[in-house]
């Protein structure tokens, strides 16, 4: 990326104002390609933040004299969604993953860390060169890497605290060197075809670079490989990916690849075809053998099979509908989903043409809706279809916003096709006419590739009028989310279309009748109608023999936190929940045992270790108190506390209620408040009374599912764990992660390496070689640098109540 | 069709609200952010009934009647959940119902109002007022240790309003005998401790200073009352730290109405602040604001007639002035109507003596 100066003048970041003229003149050019329609309030804002960095008041201003916008509207929706911001960012903006599997992972350690070492204040939000803003997000769906920080669009995962400077460094360098990689045009007869996964974690883990490695490569021994980006084959933990298969279909891989690896596997699996290319292949590889020592760590000299075993335990229980082919196909390519059978679902709808054999279709096949509350689909669609409008939506809903949940992301990156076909299909089945894909803006990667799909599908007559030669017509569009997790729910996401605040109402009326501007609107998730195609190709029976009595067919989960492969799964609905930890995940990190699972997010619960053996089933989960939710699934082992899980959740929807009734807006801050006085050591026991009345209270009176289900972590977390809480009332955290309830302190094992002393922020750590060191307690921030980075194991975790008896 | 609420059946129409169906049966549901012919919001929660078939508690005033629907509209799960909404909006109205003078006054003379009296030139009323107070007895302040001035909001900035002083000087001045009873339309005597009585918690040094726009800036301070000029600039001193809608608030009578208690600790979701508009003399106090929305709704956010609205998200979700609005160009036209539906103080006439 070149920063020239005009870039940097358009961007504001280097402290200068810009002038009404700029701001106008960028508002207009904005408005003139918007229109100046109400509704289009969020767009106008994202496109004016873009040019201009951030949202002055003046620009405000200007947009509500060209447009019909209201001083209301605009201060509403601008203070409502977390992507505006009203003060000038800094010319890069480090993004914090706060989900929950970056939480369990030490991301407020983090957080703190690239504060301190930026000099990035609260009142001033940027570095004092400019140079650097700080964002705590969401999730950034990378759930794998956690924890994971975002630089513009380059993504660090697995960061500790002593890497600020590494990382910022590292960042700094890249932007200087980023080059283009072209895919070159491929003749017909390959000695091997090579895959490299393009998902969003693939790429965090430098796929990229592997992509621009492999085709330097490729030309420099003028291998005949056809290079191949896929979507994501779920192995989130182990990338970047890569995957060649031979001419006669016999496929290895190779995960956690570095770019210095490339070379080797390649020559591993592909001679180069000229004699002089053989010779310097031959030289280069006898002086690489002499000169580096890269080799002993090279995977390739791992047998490969023992690579592929792991590999093959992690796919193995799980069972690909929504994600079939995952892996292996382009996802841009519409040539691949076709060739793989894509499209016949739609051309088999549209060619018998009766919609109501579509809906008993997907109604028999038992399929509920994979958003969280799992209403049967096939009904949601009867419904919608009685509706008569000569206007009808569909809207997709990717607007996942759980911290700690990846699935849509994934699938509409990867498989962004078979989820056009599926909207497709609901449009077809319910009479309706236009469709809108809502993503979250944080997901650009799938924003790009579901346009791209939809203009393929346009060109290939799969949308607009008359399909593929039948009576019906559909127009999809896309629309960007503006960061507010409540517009999951479906009647607040039906405001944020209408450009109004995020805050949902009462059902009914229900969207199925007066939806998005009036009209009828069938809400659907991204996984959802990911499944629709499969359905219709299998057959109803196919889908209904999989899963348990209620629950039908299959689950995306996000497997993520304390566990040794995460990553991206799909399982029958009944599997349970040990055998995904234990089989698929491969169980907790030695050392540590396995303490509980979160399952659905902030509006979940965990479900202690003892009841894993609980079946993935919409009712027994919401039985044990958790839910379904989207599918997030976070694994907690022996140092995750239960308190600090429930206050990092409340701490999330109390931020993240709309703030329209007074049960989510009030009661979830005050079951915050008794939470964070636990964590504190400064609660009692009544406290706890006051919590759990609280949590009822909050459930029975709030007005939609957030609210209703907010206090879930809460509720299960007395059920399961209530000696957690009643500890931390007396003053101890049992799993040490309270961090005012603990203290640090050097053991005798320590050797007087001063790696600490280095490393301590503040100074609380003398310089004291050879010598036993100390922590003085006063200065100390407990940032945990030294515990990480003690070569020794020297530094424990103590509780400070115990220590003071003594 | 028809409903039950209450074991009582209802006749409802279609697309009706169980809250209409119910009054319309004369059964009792109370509101706070419901408002007759404007846009259903359900943010208080205070309407709030249970669904026995569905087994869901929803608010009446937007949940639309269906076929065979049974209403359970005063048990006491129902009552309960009420009562802690009302606790909850409690618990971030960071407002005090009387001002701190009067509290803790052993007589709980009307302090306030004598000092709005006095400083609205109206000083023979003010007069009748202490008077009246005194009902015929004596004046408790020549023996009293003036509690009052101690509670006084202004002490914390300069000094204290010289309330005692006054209040003798008004009696001395009048010449009455003693014994003789004096009537005033602005006496209305009550037992402020059968009142429920919101507290405001903690406030900072600049919130405090929010009071200041209360009164003038230049305003000549008296410790000794020797004339009634004295006594009328001294009175100009005082912040106003009663509430306007003192005998006007729903969330008051609700308070009292479910026997509740001031919750300990107030939340903080955005500094004290008070905005007055000078062309409509509309008085913004949003520390009182219970986030109804009924003045959002019912100005209806129009280009000529800009207004009120939300901003922010979750917890922090405030109404307040729009981002690069000026306060003086809020409610041109609306601001009485506004005034008029607000549930609480958080809007009211600036210069009012009495009331909103």
């Amino acid at each position: 990326m070149k920063n020239t100066k005009e870039d940097i003048k358009a961007c504001n970041c280097e402290g200068k104002s810009l002038t009404v003229e700029e701001i106008n003149s960028a508002v207009e050019s904005v408005v003139k390609e918007t229109g100046t329609g109400k509704n289009k309030v969020i767009l106008i804002l994202q496109e004016v933040q873009k040019k201009l960095n951030y949202l002055p008041s003046e620009a405000l201003k200007h947009i509500c004299r060209i447009t019909d916008i209201t001083p209301g509207q605009i201060s509403g929706v601008s203070t409502f969604y977390s992507q505006f911001r009203h003060i000038p960012a800094g010319r890069h903006t480090i993004k914090i993953c706060a989900g929950t599997a970056c939480h369990v992972k030490g991301s407020q350690l983090i957080s703190e860390a690239f504060k301190r070492d930026l000099k990035i204040t609260e009142e001033r939000n940027s570095s004092p060169d400019n140079l650097f803003s700080i964002e705590e997000v969401a999730c950034l769906g990378c759930c794998t890497l956690a924890p994971v920080v975002q630089i513009d669009n380059k993504t660090y995962g697995h960061v500790k605290p002593t890497q600020v400077n590494e990382i910022v460094n590292d960042f700094l360098k890249s932007q200087g060197s980023r080059k283009g990689h072209d895919s070159k045009t491929v003749k017909d007869d390959f000695d091997a075809e090579v895959r490299i996964g393009l998902g969003s974690c693939c790429v965090a883990g430098g796929s990229k670079e592997i992509l621009s490695k492999l085709s330097d490569i490729r030309e420099f021994y003028e291998l005949n490989i056809k290079v191949k980006p896929v979507g994501c084959v779920g192995v989130c933990n182990q990338t970047p990916l890569l995957e060649i298969v031979s001419p006669e279909n016999k496929s290895t891989r190779y995960t956690n690849v570095r770019k210095d690896q490339v070379e080797e596997i390649l020559l591993k699996h592909i001679k180069p075809r000229s004699l002089n290319k053989k010779l310097k292949f031959t030289i280069n590889n006898i002086a690489d053998t002499f000169l580096s020592d890269d080799m002993l760590y090279s995977p390739v000299n791992l047998p490969g099979e023992v690579r592929e075993q792991t590999l093959n335990n992690f796919l193995q229980a799980q069972k690909h509908l929504a994600t079939l082919n995952g892996g292996m196909m382009t996802p841009d390519s519409y040539d691949e989903y076709k060739l793989l059978g894509g499209f016949s679902a739609l051309r088999n709808v549209l060619m018998t043409g009766d919609r109501s054999s579509v809906i008993s279709t997907i109604k028999s096949s038992g399929l509920r809706g994979r958003g969280g509350a799992g209403f049967l689909t096939g009904r949601k669609w009867e419904i919608s279809s009685a509706s008569v409008s000569a206007t009808k939506y569909v809207v997709c809903n990717g607007d996942e916003g759980d911290p700690g949940a990846f699935m849509d992301r994934m699938l509409l990156e990867s498989f962004p096709f078979r989820i056009i076909e599926g909207m497709l299909i609901a449009g077809f089945a319910t009479g309706a006419n236009r469709g809108i894909f809502y993503i979250r803006a944080e997901y650009p990667l799938a924003v790009t590739r579901i346009k791209n799909a939809l203009k393929v599908c346009s060109d290939k007559g799969l949308t607009g009028s008359n399909i593929l030669g039948s009576d019906f017509s559909f127009e999809i569009e896309v629309f960007e989310g503006a960061g507010a997790f409540v517009c999951g729910e479906e009647t607040a996401l039906i405001a944020s279309l209408e450009g109004k605040r995020g805050t949902p109402h009462l059902r009914p009326p229900y969207p199925a009748e007066k939806g998005f501007m009036g009209f009828p609107t069938l809400v659907n998730n991204v996984e959802t109608l990911a499944l629709v195609p499969w359905i219709i190709n299998n057959g109803p029976e196919a889908f209904s023999s999989i899963g348990t009595d209620k629950s039908k067919g299959t689950k995306v989960f996000a497997l993520a936190g304390k566990v040794a492969k995460g990553g991206l799964i799909e399982v029958p609905m009944g599997i349970s929940v040990r055998d995904i930890v234990e089989k698929i995940g491969c169980g907790v990190a030695e050392g540590r045992t396995f303490k509980a699972v979160q399952i659905g997010g902030p509006s979940g619960g965990c479900i202690p270790a003892e009841m894993a053996g609980t079946p993935v089933d919409y009712e027994e989960l919401t039985r044990m108190g958790a839910m379904m939710g989207s599918g997030g699934m976070v694994v907690l082992d022996n140092t995750d506390c239960m308190v600090d899980m429930a206050k990092y959740f409340l701490d999330f929807t109390h931020k993240q209620s709309c703030g329209k009734c007074t049960f989510c807006r009030v009661g979830t801050k005050q079951m915050l408040d008794i939470l964070t006085r636990l964590s504190q050591g400064k609660a009692s026991l009544a406290d706890l009374d006051e919590l759990e009345n609280l949590c009822y209270e909050v459930k029975d009176g709030s007005l939609c599912g957030l609210g209703k289900t907010a206090p879930n972590p809460v509720v299960t977390g007395l059920k399961y764990f209530r000696e957690e809480y009643e500890a931390h009332a007396r003053g101890i955290c049992p799993a040490k992660r309270c961090r005012d309830l603990v203290k640090y302190l050097i053991t005798d094992k320590c050797t007087g390496c001063t790696k600490c002393f280095q490393e301590c922020p503040v100074g609380a750590i003398d310089f004291r070689p050879y010598e036993k060191h100390e922590i003085d307690q006063s200065k100390c921030t407990k940032c945990d640098n030294c515990r990480v980075v003690c070569p020794e194991s020297a530094i424990e975790l103590v509780d400070v109540k115990n220590e003071d008896k003594n | 069709m028809k409903i039950r609420i209450d074991d009582i059946e209802v006749e409802a129409e279609k697309g009706q609200t169980v809250l209409d169906a119910a009054r319309k049966a004369g059964l009792q549901i109370p509101t706070l952010c419901h408002g007759d012919g404007l846009e259903h919001y359900s943010s208080c929660m205070v309407c709030i009934v249970k669904d026995i078939r569905r087994n869901s508690f929803v608010p009446s005033c937007s949940s639309l009647c269906q076929e065979d629907m049974e209403i359970d509209a005063s048990g006491d799960e129902v009552l309960r959940l009420r009562k802690k909404a009302v606790t909850l909006l409690l618990s971030e109205h960071r407002a005090e119902c009387e001002g701190q003078c009067r509290v803790v006054c052993p007589m709980s003379y009307n302090i306030p109002l004598m000092n709005r009296l006095l400083s609205a030139g109206k000083t023979d009323e003010a007069r009748e007022l202490v008077l009246a107070e005194t009902e015929g007895g004596d004046l408790n302040c020549f023996t009293c240790k003036a509690f009052c001035e101690n509670a006084c909001r202004r002490k914390k900035i300069d000094a204290p309003v010289s309330i005692r002083n006054t209040r003798i000087f008004l009696y001395n001045s009048s010449g009455i005998e003693k014994g003789v009873r004096i009537s005033s339309d602005y006496h209305k005597p009550v037992d402020l401790k059968k009142r429920f009585s919101s507290r405001i918690g903690q406030i900072d040094e600049t919130e405090q200073r929010e009071w200041l726009k209360e009164c003038g800036t230049e305003v000549k301070r008296h410790r000794e009352i020797t004339e009634i000029k004295d006594a009328v600039e001294e009175a100009g001193s005082c912040m106003r730290c009663d509430c306007r809608a003192a005998d006007d608030c729903r969330l008051r009578e609700l308070a009292e109405h479910f026997e509740l208690k001031d919750p300990k600790g107030k939340f903080v979701n955005s500094p004290i602040s008070k905005k007055i508009n000078i062309k409509t003399g509309l008085i913004f106090e949003n520390a009182k604001c219970i986030k109804c929305g009924l003045c959002v709704r019912l100005s209806g956010d129009k280009k000529e007639e800009p207004s009120l609205c939300f901003v922010n998200r979750g917890f922090v979700s405030v109404i307040s002035l729009p981002l690069f609005d000026d306060f003086d160009n809020i409610l041109p036209t609306m601001t009485d109507k506004c005034i008029e539906i607000c549930p609480t103080g958080a809007l009211g006439h600036f210069g009012n003596i009495t009331g909103k």
